[in-house]
């Protein structure tokens, strides 16, 4: 999450916009906010409706939630999903920021051909 | 073990109420960002 407010301008730079999902209830999501001061939409889901939906592991033998990260273009499509294996399993920004710029220079060639 | 989303394929849309009491419903970004989903293993 810190590496997320990190490159929060990056992201702002490839026109995305972030939204964090957790298992953890309103209360919590405003604490964390406010005490890291994070600059993205936190979204909390103690339902896990969205978190079933994008079918985020969970790892009983590890006790926990695999992190997952997905891009949705602006065309509302599913263009890039990671779900992870391990706690760390986290893919680099820069890969993610990387994977935006294509997509952006894609929308991009699309409207001016 | 959860079903992933296929790729290439509209996401699924959802709305949920965020941390600010605000709506957010996915489809509201169509056409004007992109959106990176962060699925959190929990605040640590």
């Amino acid at each position: 999450m810190a590496q997320l407010r990190q490159d929060f301008s990056k992201f702002q730079a490839q026109e995305t916009e972030i939204i964090v999902v957790g298992p953890e209830d309103a209360g919590a999501f405003k604490e964390y906010w406010q005490a890291h001061k994070l600059p993205f939409t936190g979204l909390p889901d103690p339902t896990h409706s969205i978190l079933k939906l994008y079918g985020q592991e969970v790892n009983l033998f590890k006790l926990g939630r695999m992190p997952a990260v997905v891009i949705v273009d602006k065309q509302g499509i599913a263009r890039f999903a990671h779900y992870g294996h391990a706690m760390s399993d986290i893919p680099e920004n820069e890969e993610v920021l990387l994977t935006l710029q294509e997509l952006n220079e894609e929308a991009l060639q699309r409207r001016t051909a | 073990m959860g079903k992933r989303i296929p790729l290439e394929k509209p996401a699924p849309d959802f709305s949920l109420t965020d941390a600010n009491g605000q709506e957010v419903r996915l489809s509201d970004f169509r056409h004007k960002a992109n959106v990176l989903l962060v699925f959190n293993r929990g605040f640590v």
